[in-house]
C-alpha cells in the first residue's frame, strides 16, 4: 500500500473519490487536489489553527491529519459555509464586527466558531474563548471575534451590505458622508468565504515548487558544495548555487548593501541561504535539499553585540573594512547641552534596560510565484509583500532588467508588521528559476524558515538617563543603545536612528544626547518591526519616568502632563509637530480608567500603570534617494457612471488601508462607498506607492487618492453645472447626487453627469500624487529619520492581576486613547489599536526568539514562541480624541504603529505597582518576577 | 513541511495490528490521532516506514465502567475524555488534565493512548492517571498484559511497549471512599501551551486525617515522577497549609527538572512546590466534598 490510496470524502456536501499519497495531509489534498484554499497553511504543526476544518462536525487541524485517515468522513471547509450564495450568519457577523484584518486566520477561526455553534447555538464568552483558543490571530482581532460569535444569530437572514455596523463606534463628529463611518471592510466578504487568494493559494499550469537550502552553522567558509545528488533526484528540474545567480551585493538599504543571494564563500548565520532547488512538487524539493552536501571551515561565531565589538571578535563582514569591529551603524547625536541640563536637574536617575528579539510572526508565511513571460522576455511575480515597489526595484537591480519588464502583483497579504518589507530570496530565486526553466515557480517559507529569515525586532541594550527638576520638568535625557543587528543590515540603519529620533516627540526635552550602535552578530538579521526601533527605548523611557516620578513623589500621569508635547512645536531634534492632542489622551485615559481612584489603592497583586507612545505618519524620505512622489493614484469613472475604479499600489496587509482609501475616494468624489472598485495591486495598472511601512498609507496614499478624486469630481461637476445652469462652485457632490448647496432641490444624478462627461470627452480619469514637504528635518547626519508630515500620540493605562507564587501575570484591562487625527473608519481604527494592545502584550510578557550556544534557533515555531491567544486578551477600551491634522487628508494621521508603543511601558508599570518588582529586561516572565520577589521581598512603598 | 513517503496499513483487528507491528518491528509506528506523530515525522524524529492506522479497531474506543473499573480505550480522543461525565465525576484530575491539552482542534484529534505512547515528559494525562492508580492494558503478538501506569513510562519518549505491542486501554480502579483528586499545571499562557510543570494528587480523608495520598509530578523528570516522600509525610496527618507547604518542599526536592525554552530548572522546582500545595488543597476539598 505504498502507492496511492483511493479514498472517499464528502467535502462540503459533495462526494469525492480521490487517489492520494499515503503521506499526504488532509490540508494538502484540500488545497492541491480540490483547490479549496480557504484552509491555510500557517505553521504545519497544529499550532496556529489556520488550517481548521470540520471533520464529522469536529474542528480539526487538517495539517496534522493524513488524508488517508479522513477516508469515509464528511468534511466542511470555509467554502462550504455559504448556502445558495447566502453567507452563513457567522461570516456576516465577522464582516460586520470587523472581526478580521489580514484574513489569513479567518477561515480557521470561522470553522472553529461553526463547530461551536453547531453544538451550542448560544455560547457564552468563555465558551467562545475556549473554542477559538487554538486560532492564532496576529492582527489581534480576538475581541471582535468574540463579539461576532456571541451575536451571530442576529445575522440570520440579513443581507450583507457595506453599511456601518449598528455597533460601529464613532468617536468624532464630522460632516462627512463616508469618511468617519464604520463601513464594512472592502475585503471582508472575500476573506470570510475563502475567496481571497493569497500568494500561496495561486496555481499555474506546470508550476514547480522551489525550496532553499540554508546553512546549518552560524559562521563558516564553504569549502565544498556538491549539489549533484540533489540534481539527479527524479523530479528535480533545476538547482541554483552562487555560481548560477548574479554576483551582486543587495539589501533594502542602499547605504549598506551587504547580502548575497546565495552564499559564495561565507555563511553568517544558521539559515544563510546557500542553494535552491526547483522540483515538480514540494516533497521532491524538500528531499532534494537533504541531498545537498556541503563542507565548511567552521569559524568562531559571536551572538552578543557587545562581545562582537570587542577586540579579537570574529569578523562577520571581512570583505567590507568599513564594518570594522562589526559595527554596522553609528549614531552620535547631541542636541542642546546635556551636561548643562543634568547640572540643572534636581534629580537624575539612570538605568539599564534590555529588550527582546521578537518576531513579527505574521500568520501568512512569505511566498512568491514567478512566471517568465517567454514571448516578451518579461517577468511576472506574485508576492506576499508590504512593499511591492521595493521588491520591484530590488528585482530590477538583481536581475539586471528594467522595471518596465517586471510586473509585480501583490495578492492579499496575511499580515506583515515589517516582516515583509523587502525582497526575499524567495522573490529572487523564484524569478531566476522561472527564467531558467520556463515554468512558473512557487516558493514559500515554512514557519521555521520564517523565523530564520527573521527581520524582526532588534534586541536593544539601553542605558537611559533622565534629569528632572523637583516639579518633574525634564531638563536632560541621555540614551546609549547597542542594537543586535544580526548578520545583515535589512532596515537596520534606519532602526538605529529611529531608536533615538522618536523619544523627543512625546515629551519636551531641551537637551538630549543619543548614542546608537548597531552591531553585526551571527544571528538572523533584525529589521523593521511595527514601531520600528522605538518600542524598547519607549519601554525604557516610560519605565524610568515612573521610577523618577516615584522618587520625587509625583503621580505618573502628572509628570507626563507636565512634560507633554504641544501642537506646532519643533522638537530638539528638529522634528515639526503639527497637530498634537497628547494631553487630551492622558487626561481621558486617566479619567476613563478611574486612575485616581485606583493608583496606589489596589490590593497587593493588583496594579495599574500608564504608558505613552506616538509615531510618524509616514517617513518623510524614501529608503533610496528619488524624486518620485511617494504615493500616486489614478481614478477612472466607468462609462455609465455607476462604477469607479481606484488604481493604487498601496499595500493592504490587514490594517484596513484598502477600506480607508476607498472611503476617501468615495467621499471626495461624492459617491456612495459601494460604487468604488479597488483595482488589484499590480504594477502594470497601478502607479507607484512606496508601500505599507512607517504608518504612511492613510496620510500619503490618502492624499494621492483625495487629489485624484477631486480632479474627477471637478470634471463631473462641471458637466452638471452646465446642465443645471449653475456655477460649479455652488454645487456639492455627495452620496451620488450633485446639488446646489444653498438649494438642494436643484440637483442632478452623479452617474448621469458622469455619463454625459464620458460621452463628451471619453474616459473620465483623474490622477493624484503626494510628495512630503521638502527639506523636512535638521541639517545633521541622520536628520531625515523621524521626519514626517504628522505625528500620532497615545496613552494606555493597563491593569494587571498577578499570581505572586508563580509570577504569572494577567492583563485585566487596557484603556487607550489615541490622537490619530480624523478617524477615517472607526472599525479599522479600533481594530488597529486593539491589535496593538494584543501584540504589545505578547512583546512585554511572552515573546523572545532564543538561540543555543551554536546560534541555532531554539523556538522557531508557534508552540515555543508563544504569541497571545484569545485567552490572553484583556478587556479593552479604545477611543480617539478629537483632533484634526492639517497635513493629513480629511485631517487624518496614523494609528497602526503608534498605538503599540504605550503598551509595553503601561504593563511594566502596572506590574511594578502590583508587586514592587521592576523588571527591566523584556519579556517580563513569571520567572523574572519570582526572582525579583525573592531578591527584594516586597519593596518599600508597596502596599502589603 | 511534508513528511517522508510511508506505507500505510489499516488493520481491521487488534490481532492484525499487533502482527503488523511485530513484523515491521522498529520500522513500524502506530497512528492514533497523529497530533504528535505527524510533527515527529516532519522533524524526522520518527522515521518508521510502516504506518499502522488503528482507527478501524473498534475495541480501542470508548469509555465504560464495569465491575468498578473505569476503562478508557486508548483511541478515545482527549476531547471525549475531557467531556465524559463519567471521567468528570470519578476522576476530575484526569478530566482537568485532558482539558489542559492543546487546542480544541488538537483535542478532537489527539487520543489518550497517543498521549501515553509518545511519552513526552510534559504530557498531561499520565501524571493524573497515575495519581488515580491507573493501570494500562497492552495487547501484543504474544498476548495481553497489564501494568501499573507508572511502569509504562521508562524514559523520555520511551515506554514498556515491545515491538508489536498496542496500548489497548487505561484501566482505573474505583477510587477509595472519601478521596479527591487534582491536577495543577503551569504554562506560559492560558491559551494552548505545553506544561512547564505539573502536579497531580489524590488524597483520601478519614475522620479529618489523610489516610492515603498519591502525588505525581509532571514535566519535571524524564517520566512522571511519584513523589513518595511527600505522600508519606502527609499520611496520617490532618490536612493543613503548613503540612502541604512541607510536602510541596519535598516534591520540589524530588523533582529532576531540566532547563529549556519553557523555563529554568530552578523555576520549575519552585513551581512544583507551589503546584503541589495547590493540588493537595484541591484534592482535600474534593475529598471533603465527596464525603457529603
Amino acid at each position: 500500500m505504498s502507492g496511492e490510496l483511493m479514498i472517499r470524502l464528502n467535502v462540503n456536501g459533495e462526494d469525492r473519490a480521490l487517489a492520494v499519497r499515503p503521506n499526504a495531509t488532509l490540508l494538502a489534498v484540500l488545497r492541491d487536489k480540490l483547490d479549496l484554499t480557504g484552509a491555510k497553511r500557517g505553521c504545519g504543526a497544529g499550532d496556529c489553527g489556520a488550517c481548521t476544518v470540520q471533520v464529522e462536525g469536529e474542528p480539526v487541524a487538517s495539517c496534522l491529519m493524513l488524508a488517508a485517515a479522513a477516508n469515509g468522513k464528511s468534511i466542511v471547509t470555509v467554502e462550504g459555509l455559504a448556502r445558495d450564495g447566502d453567507l452563513h450568519p457567522l461570516q456576516k457577523a465577522f464582516v460586520k464586527h470587523g472581526a478580521l484584518q489580514c484574513g489569513y486566520c479567518t477561515s480557521g477561526a470561522l470553522m472553529s466558531a461553526k463547530a461551536l455553534v453547531d453544538r451550542n447555538p448560544d455560547p457564552s464568552r468563555e465558551d467562545i474563548k475556549t473554542s477559538l483558543s487554538g486560532n492564532l490571530c496576529r492582527c489581534g482581532a480576538y475581541g471582535r471575534m468574540v463579539s461576532a460569535v456571541e451575536g451571530w444569530k442576529e445575522y440570520d437572514g440579513v443581507t450583507l451590505d457595506a453599511r456601518p455596523h449598528a455597533h460601529g463606534e464613532r468617536d468624532q463628529q464630522r460632516d462627512h458622508a463616508v469618511v468617519g463611518h464604520g463601513v464594512t471592510r472592502y475585503d471582508g466578504p472575500d476573506k470570510v468565504t475563502g475567496r481571497a487568494k493569497y500568494t500561496a493559494d495561486l496555481r499555474l499550469p506546470g508550476m514547480l515548487h522551489g525550496k532553499l537550502f540554508g546553512s546549518p552553522i552560524a559562521h563558516g567558509r564553504i569549502m565544498r558544495l556538491d549539489v549533484s545528488k540533489a540534481r539527479a533526484l527524479p523530479g528535480v528540474v533545476d538547482v541554483l548555487t552562487a555560481a548560477d545567480v548574479p554576483d551582486a551585493w543587495y539589501g533594502v538599504s542602499p547605504a549598506r548593501e551587504d547580502e548575497q543571494l546565495l552564499a559564495k564563500d561565507l555563511v553568517r548565520y544558521v539559515g544563510d541561504e546557500i542553494a535552491a532547488v526547483a522540483a515538480v512538487d514540494e516533497e521532491t524539493a524538500e528531499r532534494a535539499i537533504k541531498l545537498i552536501e556541503v563542507e565548511f571551515e567552521e569559524l568562531p561565531a559571536v551572538f552578543d553585540p557587545v562581545a562582537a565589538m570587542a577586540p579579537g571578535a570574529p569578523v562577520i563582514h571581512p570583505e567590507k573594512p568599513r564594518y570594522a569591529g562589526n559595527i554596522n551603524t553609528r549614531v552620535d547625536w547631541h542636541f542642546g547641552d546635556v551636561e548643562k541640563g543634568f547640572a540643572e536637574a534636581d534629580h537624575v536617575r539612570e538605568q539599564r534596560f534590555v529588550g527582546n528579539r521578537t518576531y513579527q510572526a505574521p500568520m501568512e508565511p512569505h511566498a512568491a510565484l514567478a512566471r517568465w513571460e517567454n514571448h516578451a522576455g518579461r517577468l511576472t511575480i506574485w508576492t506576499s509583500t508590504q512593499t511591492p515597489h521595493y521588491v520591484h526595484r530590488s528585482l530590477s537591480r538583481m536581475l539586471g532588467m528594467p522595471m518596465g519588464s517586471i510586473r509585480v502583483i501583490r495578492p492579499p497579504v496575511g499580515g506583515g508588521f515589517g516582516a515583509k518589507a523587502e525582497a526575499t530570496p524567495l522573490d529572487f530565486c523564484s524569478a531566476i528559476f522561472a527564467k531558467r526553466t520556463g515554468r512558473p515557480v512557487m516558493m514559500e517559507y515554512s514557519r521555521e524558515e520564517m523565523f530564520r529569515h527573521f527581520r524582526g525586532r532588534h534586541k536593544q541594550y539601553i542605558d537611559l538617563k533622565i534629569g528632572v527638576k523637583q516639579d518633574g520638568t525634564i531638563t536632560a535625557v541621555e540614551q546609549r543603545v547597542v542594537l543586535d543587528g544580526g548578520a545583515y543590515t535589512s532596515y537596520g540603519v534606519i532602526t538605529a536612528y529611529y531608536a533615538g529620533s522618536m523619544l523627543p516627540t512625546l515629551y519636551k526635552m531641551p537637551n538630549y544626547r543619543y548614542d546608537g550602535t548597531r552591531v553585526y552578530t551571527n544571528l538572523p538579521a533584525s529589521g523593521a518591526f511595527r514601531g520600528h526601533g522605538v518600542p524598547q527605548p519607549r519601554f525604557a523611557f516610560e519605565s524610568l519616568l515612573d521610577m523618577i516620578a516615584e522618587d520625587i513623589r509625583l503621580d505618573p500621569i502628572e509628570i507626563r502632563l507636565r512634560n507633554a508635547m504641544t501642537p506646532n512645536t519643533r522638537t530638539c531634534n528638529a522634528l515639526d509637530i503639527s497637530s498634537c492632542e497628547f494631553t487630551a489622551t492622558l487626561e481621558r485615559a486617566r479619567d476613563t480608567s478611574k486612575w485616581i481612584e485606583k493608583k496606589g489603592k489596589l490590593p497587593r497583586g493588583k496594579g495599574i500603570g500608564v504608558g505613552c507612545g506616538g509615531f510618524v505618519s509616514g517617513a518623510g524620505y524614501p529608503i533610496y534617494r528619488s524624486d518620485f512622489p511617494h504615493s500616486n493614484a489614478v481614478i477612472r469613472v466607468h462609462e455609465d457612471g455607476t462604477g469607479i475604479s481606484l488604481h493604487i499600489a498601496a499595500a493592504e496587509i490587514g490594517q484596513g488601508s484598502d477600506t480607508v482609501l476607498v472611503q476617501m475616494a468615495a467621499e471626495e468624489l461624492g459617491v456612495p462607498y459601494e460604487w468604488v472598485w479597488l483595482a488589484d495591486c499590480d504594477t502594470t495598472t497601478s502607479p507607484l506607492d512606496l508601500g505599507s511601512y512607517s504608518s504612511r498609507v492613510t496620510l500619503m496614499a490618502g492624499h494621492a487618492v483625495q487629489r485624484a478624486a477631486a480632479k474627477v469630481r471637478a470634471q463631473v461637476v462641471a458637466v452638471a453645472a452646465a446642465e443645471l445652469s449653475r456655477d460649479a462652485a455652488s454645487l456639492v457632490a455627495r452620496g451620488g447626487r450633485i446639488f446646489v448647496k444653498e438649494d438642494p432641490a436643484v440637483e442632478m444624478d452623479w452617474a448621469a453627469a458622469a455619463r454625459l462627461a464620458f460621452s463628451r470627452q471619453g474616459p473620465v480619469v483623474g490622477t493624484g500624487s503626494y510628495q512630503p514637504p521638502k527639506n523636512l528635518g535638521g541639517d545633521f547626519k541622520g536628520g531625515a529619520v523621524g521626519t514626517s508630515p504628522a505625528y500620532s500620540f497615545s496613552t494606555a493605562v493597563a491593569e494587571v492581576t498577578m499570581d505572586l507564587e508563580t509570577g504569572q501575570i494577567s492583563v485585566d484591562r487596557v484603556t487607550d486613547f489615541s490622537d490619530a487625527g480624523t478617524v477615517i473608519n472607526p472599525i479599522t481604527f479600533h481594530g488597529q489599536v486593539e491589535g496593538s494592545i494584543v501584540m504589545g502584550l505578547g512583546e512585554t510578557l511572552l515573546e523572545d526568539t532564543l538561540f543555543d550556544a551554536k546560534g541555532r534557533a531554539m523556538n522557531p515555531n508557534l508552540h515555543d514562541y508563544l504569541i497571545p491567544t484569545m485567552y490572553e486578551i484583556p478587556e479593552i477600551h479604545t477611543a480617539a480624541v478629537e483632533s484634526f491634522e492639517p497635513n493629513g487628508p480629511f485631517g487624518a494621521k496614523e494609528v497602526g504603529e503608534g498605538s503599540l508603543l504605550p503598551v509595553l511601558g503601561a504593563i511594566a508599570n502596572a506590574i511594578y505597582d502590583a508587586c514592587g518588582v521592576r523588571v527591566t529586561e523584556l519579556p517580563i516572565t513569571p520567572e523574572k518576577i519570582l526572582r525579583g520577589l525573592a531578591k527584594h521581598g516586597p519593596a518599600t512603598g508597596v502596599r502589603a | 513541511m511534508t513528511i517522508a513517503a510511508i506505507t500505510y496499513h489499516r488493520p481491521a483487528t487488534l490481532a492484525e495490528a499487533c502482527a503488523l507491528g511485530r513484523q515491521h518491528g522498529s520500522d513500524a509506528a502506530f497512528l492514533a490521532g497523529g497530533t504528535e506523530l505527524i510533527p515527529d515525522y516532519q522533524r524526522e524524529r520518527e522515521t518508521a516506514q510502516h504506518l499502522i492506522a488503528l482507527d478501524s479497531i473498534r475495541e480501542l474506543r470508548g469509555i465504560s465502567e464495569e465491575d468498578g473499573l473505569l476503562r478508557i480505550g486508548a483511541l478515545t480522543t482527549i476531547a471525549k475524555v475531557a467531556a465524559s461525565p463519567l471521567v468528570r465525576a470519578r476522576l476530575p484530575a484526569l478530566a482537568d488534565a485532558a482539558r489542559a491539552i492543546g487546542s480544541p482542534q488538537i483535542r478532537s484529534m489527539a487520543t489518550i493512548g497517543g498521549n501515553f505512547c509518545r511519552a513526552v515528559p510534559c504530557a498531561d494525562t499520565p501524571p493524573a492517571a497515575i495519581a488515580c492508580a491507573a493501570r494500562v492494558r497492552l495487547a501484543g503478538a504474544l498476548g495481553a498484559r497489564e501494568l501499573d501506569a507508572e511502569a509504562f513510562f521508562t524514559g523520555v519518549r520511551k515506554t514498556a511497549l515491545n515491538p508489536g505491542d498496542v496500548l489497548v486501554e487505561i484501566v482505573v480502579p474505583v477510587q477509595p471512599h472519601h478521596s479527591g483528586t487534582s491536577y495543577q499545571r503551569f504554562a506560559r499562557r492560558r491559551g494552548p501551551a505545553l506544561a512547564v510543570a505539573a502536579v497531580a494528587a489524590r488524597v483520601t480523608l478519614e475522620q479529618g486525617r489523610i489516610t492515603g495520598a498519591r502525588i505525581v509530578l509532571g514535566a519535571v523528570a524524564p517520566t512522571p515522577l511519584i513523589a513518595a516522600r511527600a505522600a508519606a509525610l502527609i499520611e496520617g496527618e490532618p490536612p493543613s497549609d503548613a503540612l502541604f507547604e512541607r510536602a510541596g518542599a519535598l516534591c520540589a526536592e524530588d523533582a529532576l527538572p531540566i532547563s529549556d525554552v519553557r523555563g529554568s530548572a530552578e523555576y520549575r522546582t519552585e513551581l512544583v512546590r507551589v503546584l503541589a500545595r495547590r493540588a493537595l488543597h484541591e484534592a482535600v476539598a474534593r475529598a471533603a466534598g465527596s464525603a457529603q
